[in-house]
């Protein structure tokens, strides 16, 4: 039995005891309040029990039938994680819009568009229009950032 | 019973809601063919554009989306061998064998049919099943809510994906989720690390927008260069009467499978389809067809999955248990704008869940009408190359996460949540389970709390409530019949 069979079994285990030990630091209701319903720390231990004993099975199971060997992560797929994280600083820093409006452009060509201008347009277009939707149709007020902070005045 | 037929034929009179009705199938149908888009992550979508409509217009929106990108599948199913959705993955089986012969529009023909059926069949038995189901439902009690929740995680287990465990640990996964924020009666602060914003725990829809669509977004990164092969066709045909008098028994009988399967909690369209075909080839006289191109096969799969939509809305309406991946959206849906889901709809709000009801049978008629005259033109959209499509999801996700709440953290969440969902499905973990959980999971918890104050703390006498004796037999059965029907059948054989 290799560690790389069981690895999601020992990284559940890790996650489950860890949220036990992140109930058991929950402060304890006092008594009358809780009265003969349950702590409310209770719930979350009991279900990460059950969670244990489930990925027991899991592990065994994996030792009887080890699974097959995944194919790595493509880089792609990385990159657009990243863009993800581009998007968050951008947003902050910026504008959520100039964040969604970047992070379309750079994930067309990542993913394999070919004219800069279409993924440009579609880059710009696509967020201008959701906005105007949103902003006019349901009404709802976007976070204050460059752009946002031009056209709200 | 005449409040009931007036409400839902009141839909076809009402010019707004059938625009509505037709807009949306439309787009139904355009993220049906889009390989990867599916119902669940088109509800989740669209969830948010709801948000300022009246409540019945928010959920027909959502319940055409569920009934036409079910249908809509099929169409690249059969003409470029890919399921536009999981649940039209037995309809290429023989699709796209017999679009490869040439004969596409007949295959699409027989599909647009089936589904038709399949569907309309399923909402008239929602219509008569569902208010009998919220008359026994009226009589549940905290001990039989919290039976029927464990019933409910139970039914996780036999999802199409994944596997029982796996599936069931995504269900507790969820669950737990749930319990993130304020503790409902001891306002004791649970998961939250100081996060003010999670007080009233998740929110449910960055969550769905972050496990689905997010989530597929990534998926979808992999295969971001693929080429498809698409068949050529001239025009959608009707079935001929030979074809009537070959698929009429396979229709009724797969709508009949579709609707049951779709009524049982956390089941839904996949796994009707699948059975769907199973049994057309089991009861089939030419079952040498199967998978060279039989239009049993087609009408078989295509019935059942959109049976399925209507059975799926039963425990939805009914008992607030979702009976897939995308009635769990409706649910939130039907949340988000105050239709309390459970025996009491059907009392204090006759006339909107008929109107629900109608809008569902008059998406089942214009699908019908645009997959006989529009096919050709959906499964062209199919081909929009997926670096301009995708960039599009995902800027619609980060703005429907914001939308409902007007919180960047919903944004986060989403954006945490697919990466979560991601790796999850790279494990072999299905996210249903989680948005499953984590809608059960408050429900789970409640009626435990109130089961316990209703017993003096006494938890073992819940077994003595008949009803969740019978609930919990059934959650038992759920979880350990395929293991103990494979020991009687190996006993048998040795």
């Amino acid at each position: 039995m290799s560690v790389k069979t069981q690895i999601v079994p020992i990284f559940l285990t890790a996650v489950s005891f860890s949220i036990i030990y992140l109930a058991l630091q929950l402060d304890l209701s006092p008594p009358m309040i809780v009265g003969d319903s349950m702590q409310p720390r209770s719930f979350p231990i009991f279900l990460m029990v059950l969670n244990l004993i489930l990925t027991g099975a899991l592990a065994l199971q994996f030792y009887r039938n080890p699974p097959k060997d995944q194919e790595p992560i493509l880089r792609i797929t990385w990159l657009t994680m990243a863009l993800m994280v581009l998007f968050y600083a951008l947003t902050v820093s910026i504008d959520m819009f100039v964040g969604i409006s970047v992070v379309m452009f750079l994930m067309s060509l990542i993913w394999g568009q070919r004219s800069i201008l279409i993924a440009a347009a579609n880059a710009i277009i696509t967020p201008f229009l959701v906005f105007l939707l949103f902003d006019i149709v349901l009404r709802i007020r976007f976070p204050r950032g460059l752009i946002t902070n031009w056209y709200y005045g | 019973m005449l409040e009931a037929v007036t409400a839902l034929g009141s839909v076809f009179f009402d010019p707004y809601l059938l625009f509505l009705i037709f807009a949306t199938t439309i787009i139904g149908i355009v993220i049906g063919v889009l390989p990867g888009l599916g119902a669940t992550t088109g509800a989740a979508l669209l969830l948010p554009f709801t948000l300022t409509m009246e409540p019945v217009h928010a959920i027909a929106v959502l319940a055409t989306i569920y009934v036409a990108a079910t249908f809509a599948g099929s169409i690249t199913a059969i003409l470029i061998n890919t399921p536009g959705t999981s649940a039209a993955a037995a309809t290429t089986f023989d699709g796209f064998p017999l679009a490869q012969r040439g004969e596409a529009g007949r295959a699409l023909g027989v599909a647009v049919m089936s589904s038709t059926f399949g569907g309309v069949a399923s909402v008239i038995v929602l219509c008569f099943a569902a208010p009998l189901l919220a008359r026994v439902a009226y009589e549940f009690r905290p001990p039989e809510y919290f039976a029927l929740t464990i019933f409910g995680l139970s039914m996780l287990a036999s999802i199409s994906a994944g596997g029982a465990i796996k599936n069931l640990m995504g269900g507790v996964f969820g669950v737990w989720l749930s319990t993130i924020g304020a503790e409902r009666v001891t306002a004791i602060e649970r998961f939250m690390f100081g996060n003010y914003e999670l007080y009233e725990g998740l929110g449910f829809v960055p969550v769905m927008i972050g496990l689905f669509a997010m989530s597929e977004l990534l998926v979808q990164s992999k295969v971001a260069n693929n080429a498809v092969e698409f068949v050529k066709m001239k025009a959608v045909q009707l079935p001929s009467r030979e074809d009537y008098k070959k698929i009429w028994k396979t229709v009724l009988r797969s709508s009949g499978i579709g609707t049951f399967i779709g009524i049982l909690p956390a089941e839904g369209a996949t796994v009707a389809s699948m059975i769907g075909y199973s049994e057309a080839k089991r009861w089939s006289k030419n079952k040498e067809e199967f998978g060279k191109g039989s239009i049993e096969g087609i009408a078989g799969a295509e019935s059942a999955n959109n049976a399925a939509t209507g059975g799926a809305m039963v425990p939805t309406m009914v008992l607030g248990i979702p009976g897939s991946g995308t009635t769990a959206i409706i649910l939130v849906g039907l949340m988000v704008h105050g239709l309390r889901p459970g025996p009491y709809l059907f009392t204090e709000q006759v006339n909107s869940v008929y109107q629900i009801f109608g809008s569902m049978l008059a998406a089942n008629i214009m699908f019908l009408l645009m997959g006989l005259y529009a096919a050709k033109i959906f499964a062209r959209i199919s081909l929009v190359p997926i670096n301009l499509l995708w960039p599009i999801v995902f800027a619609l996700s980060v703005i429907g996460a914001y939308a409902l709440n007007s919180s960047l953290l919903d944004v986060w969440i989403a954006l945490i949540f697919g990466v979560i969902g991601f790796f999850a499905r790279r494990f072999g973990f299905a996210v249903a389970p989680i948005a499953v959980g984590l809608i059960l999971g408050k429900m789970v918890e409640v009626n435990l709390q109130n089961s316990l104050k209703m017993f003096n703390g006494e938890w073992w006498l819940i077994f003595t409530q008949p009803l969740a004796v019978f609930f919990l037999i059934l959650a038992f059965l759920g979880l350990c019949g395929p293991q103990i029907f494979a020991m009687y059948k190996n006993s048998r054989k040795s």
